[in-house]
């Protein structure tokens, strides 16, 4: 195979100047404040430090968090029940739920959005249904519940898919074996399917958490124009006030933060299999 | 395996069955609709089918869409499967060193990713299109396609292409005959991946677009603001091509191993009809979306490229004019002058401009534009005097107005007292009687010029005191009053009279009147912004005969009365504007129509840069701050 080797070299030029470049071209802009134009090349931290002094830039970091966070959780409550059903069925129910799952991942996300403002504006059908049932009036369309709305509806399927392959490829052998050996199921699924199907769950804030942070049309659509997220702050830097110095530091802090997040997450995911090992 | 009937389980599945599918079947209902409303079904009809195979930009963002993910599909493949075993027959200090390259889009936010490559190509100085969109979608197809392949080639026997090769194979017949046979299902699996991720791209090709080039994505992120059931539409289209695919992909395999009675279903025989149907899919689209063009007519062949306001174009005029003189039109719109400013200042070509006053200004201080050929022009006498030679570009040696107007309140007259309006005059939108009942307008430009005129100042006052209180103005309004920050999903959602108030062109208050007669327009004395959008071209237009064959063609009384009847702002053409609101006119009655031209607290914007910057960034953190508020 060795000489097959030489197949990489374009690849190689290909990724330094495609995916390697950009990267440092945003580090480059966000360390200079000569506007659009980069030669000659002037080092300064203004735009970091106007980021870090402004409570408000930082609240709109903080709530892009928890929002994303918010996600994730909720992404968890009902995609692991869901995966859970999905995995105990039969092998042909299973995939033709898996199929049904996934169908409406290959419609387009934005397309699938904007027929959330028609349902949840006013006098639409979510908003009349929920009225019918006395559980909301006011509304819903252009508040923090939509956003929440739309981006659970974008990202659950993912977690589904997720946690059900990791729980598909479980022994179920040891599910009896557990219940043999007098556990209750409630033990069961604590002691054994919930530590076995846990890699899936921690890919799964790879795939929600991360998206969810940077999302910038899923609040623009349903959240207006008065609800900021940090994607939205960056799309607004580079395509409506152009200070794109300023938006690649954002873009650069948040990237940080991510990077970090998914190391302590190997981390703990690693240390987590560790101790499995170390397990009489 | 125990089974028992798991009622709560069915319950989740079915429920998360009825979410997902949801929106899915709203959309196909309400493509369907008779009238414009997204919220009820009033009848069966197909307009807006029509209206989409009608539209310009409809059709062709289908075809970009699938076009690219064709074509970004079949080389991120070829290349990916190359790649995948170039790297996994390096050495291990390059193996590593790439993944982690690789990793970069997949583990950056596509935020990151999409200004990345916005400004490599924006350093490089490639002029941004379908090219770049599609050198995008495979940079970040490829490290999909090498995630899926690579574990299957570390899966195989390293001796197994130098045992092909010792029998006499060579490395090509190793590699086609022996190796990619082997590694054909994941390099399948990553040819799906990347297909889906292409299609369904938007922030990626959001950023390294240009040139009017659109897929559905940026479409309908771009369309999203005005109600426009087209986009249903085009959507239950984009449902029935992949639901077909699917249907291709999952069905035909089964029947093929029926009929073959073999009993292994290799994946090779899915792609045969998925790529068959995807190519039929490719060639219909393209085939609806080519125009034959006639080779008799005097600019036949010939491309105008026209930057514009979304919305803002009459509703047969740009099919006419191609229809008149042979050329294309290729239109790419725009929501604020600013996000016009910078692709133009990035050295973005187009052949027309239509920004407003201060922008022009700004653009003829800087150099982008060049002056208007009045040999070629004949539609000077036929502008309203009024909208003529103003201060943004004295003489009109520049431009040529396309509409104008006013900035006004338009008010529900069910609700709001027009007492309290003629006492208050802007500072309504900091009565607290009408909290939770307001629209503010997304523009730091049109938000500033009410905060400065609500306090009685010029709107193009430089004095840092009157800025700053200006400033906290707004951020009371935000902070007290509850307000939505909007941009054109005003006009839909006051026509529906969602709110009580809401600060509107007088060109949009004129759709809303029109709409709904409980709306009223009212402009405060203490003064307005007296506005015009003018038609320019940049110096670096590439067909500049042409483009003033298009402006004296919106000027005249064709395509004047089109424009203003069909979208309701202002028309220069003296002729048209007073027809439209003279008797038996579209706005006959509509005070919003006919532009307020006797007031001397009326300004027309004029530009400075350091105010402009100072406003930009004091209405960002209006808008933090009202989100911040929530």
């Amino acid at each position: 195979m060795k000489r097959f080797s030489k197949l990489a070299i374009p690849y190689i030029a290909w990724a330094v100047l495609m995916l390697l470049l950009p990267m440092l071209l945003i580090a480059v802009y966000s360390f200079t404040d000569q506007g659009n134009s980069i030669i000659p090349f002037t080092f300064t931290l203004d735009n970091y430090v106007k980021f870090f002094t402004d409570p408000d830039f930082l609240l709109i970091l903080w709530r892009s968090i928890l929002i994303a966070l918010k996600t994730t959780v909720l992404c968890l409550l009902l995609g692991y029940p869901i995966a859970y059903f999905i995995a105990r069925c039969e092998e042909k129910t299973q995939n033709l739920l898996i199929l049904c799952i996934t169908f409406p991942m290959w419609i387009n996300m934005l397309v699938r959005t904007y027929a959330w403002i028609g349902l949840l504006s006013e006098g639409g059908l979510v908003q009349r249904v929920l009225s019918l049932l006395g559980l909301a009036d006011g509304e819903l369309l252009y508040t923090e519940g939509a956003v929440l709305l739309g981006m659970v509806y974008n990202f659950l399927p993912f977690m589904i898919l997720q946690i059900q392959t990791s729980l598909s490829k479980m022994d179920y052998a040891l599910l009896d074996t557990s219940a043999d050996l007098g556990a209750s199921p409630r033990e069961t699924f604590r002691l054994v399917t919930l530590p076995l199907s846990m890699p899936g769950v921690v890919n799964c804030i790879t795939l929600v958490f991360l998206p969810a942070v940077s999302s910038f049309f899923i609040p623009k659509m349903l959240g207006g124009g008065q609800y900021f997220l940090i994607g939205n702050m960056i799309e607004n830097q580079f395509i409506t006030v152009g200070e794109w110095n300023f938006g690649s530091a954002i873009a650069i802090i948040m990237a940080v933060i991510m990077m970090c997040l998914m190391m302590l997450v190997r981390r703990i995911e690693a240390r987590n299999e560790g101790g499995k090992g170390e397990r009489p | 395996m125990r089974q028992k009937k798991r009622p709560v389980g069915k319950f989740m599945m079915a429920a998360s069955i009825c979410f997902f599918y949801l929106p899915i079947l709203y959309i196909v209902i309400f493509s369907f609709n008779e009238s414009k409303s997204l919220t009820s079904f009033t009848g069966f009809s197909l307009r807006w089918y029509l209206h989409m195979l009608e539209s310009h930009g409809m059709m062709s963002a289908l075809y970009t869409t699938f076009s690219v993910a064709v074509l970004a599909t079949l080389i991120s493949t070829v290349v990916g499967t190359l790649a995948a075993i170039g790297v996994s027959s390096s050495r291990k200090i390059i193996r590593d060193l790439m993944e982690q390259v690789n990793n970069l889009p997949i583990m950056n936010p596509e935020i990151v990713t999409a200004i990345g490559l916005m400004l490599l190509f924006i350093t490089f100085q490639v002029e941004r299109g379908y090219t770049t969109m599609l050198l995008a979608h495979i940079a970040f197809c490829i490290p999909y396609v090498m995630l899926s392949v690579t574990p299957k080639i570390r899966s195989l026997d390293p001796n197994l292409a130098d045992a092909a090769m010792d029998l006499g194979a060579s490395p090509f017949q190793a590699l086609t005959k022996v190796v990619v046979p082997q590694i054909m299902p994941g390099i399948i699996s990553g040819a799906l991946i990347a297909f889906t991720m292409s299609i369904d791209d938007f922030v990626i090709s959001y950023f390294v677009t240009g040139q009017g080039v659109r897929n559905i994505s940026i479409l309908v992120y771009t369309m999203s603001k005005r109600v426009n059931p087209s986009i249903n539409a085009l959507s239950t289209l984009v449902i029935l091509i992949i639901t077909l695919v699917m249907v291709l992909v999952n069905v035909l395999p089964l029947i093929m191993k029926k009929r073959e009675r073999r009993d292994e279903l290799t994946p090779r025989r899915m792609v045969v009809p998925a790529a068959v149907a995807l190519c039929a899919v490719v060639a219909v689209v393209a085939f609806l979306s080519a125009r034959q063009t006639d080779t008799g007519l005097p600019y036949a062949g010939q491309t105008l490229h026209i930057y514009n306001w979304g919305e803002y174009t009459g509703e047969n005029i740009l099919s006419d004019f191609e229809e008149e003189t042979g050329a294309t039109i290729v239109m790419e719109n725009f929501d604020s002058n600013e996000q016009m400013y910078i692709k133009v200042a990035n050295g973005e070509s187009y052949d027309i401009l239509v920004p407003s006053d201060y922008m022009i200004q700004r653009l003829i201080e800087e150099g982008f534009l060049q002056e208007l050929d009045d040999s070629l022009l004949d539609c000077w006498d036929k502008l309203d005097e009024n909208c003529l030679d103003l201060s943004y570009d004295p003489g009109n040696v520049y431009s040529v107005p396309y509409f104008w107007g006013t900035v006004g309140i338009v008010y529900d007259t069910t609700v709001v007292d027009l007492e309290d309006l003629e006492a208050e005059g802007f500072n309504i939108f900091l009565d607290e009687k009408y909290k939770g009942d307001i629209y503010l307008y997304d523009s730091e430009r049109d938000s500033f010029m009410m905060a400065f005129k609500a306090l009685g100042y010029s709107m193009n006052t430089e004095n840092e005191d009157e800025i700053q209180e200006a400033y906290e103005w707004l951020v009371q309004c935000v902070q007290t009053m509850e307000p939505e920050i909007v941009t054109d999903e005003i006009i839909d959602n006051m026509a529906q009279g969602r709110k009580a108030l809401g600060l509107v062109y007088s060109g949009d208050a004129a759709y809303i009147m029109t709409e709904n007669e409980n709306m009223g327009f009212y402009l405060p004395e203490s003064g307005t912004n007296l506005w015009t959008d003018a038609m320019v071209i940049p110096a670096n237009a590439q067909n500049v005969e042409l483009t003033h064959v298009f402006i004296n063609y919106v000027c005249d009384y064709d395509g004047a009365y089109d424009n203003s009847s069909y979208v309701g702002y202002t028309s220069p053409n003296a002729e048209v504007m007073a027809e439209l609101s003279g008797e038996g006119g579209d706005y006959e009655g509509i005070n919003a129509y006919l532009p307020r031209t006797d007031n001397e607290n009326d300004e027309v914007f004029v530009y400075n840069e350091n105010t402009k910057k100072t406003l930009a960034n004091l209405w960002s953190k209006v808008k933090i701050e009202a989100s911040n508020a929530n």
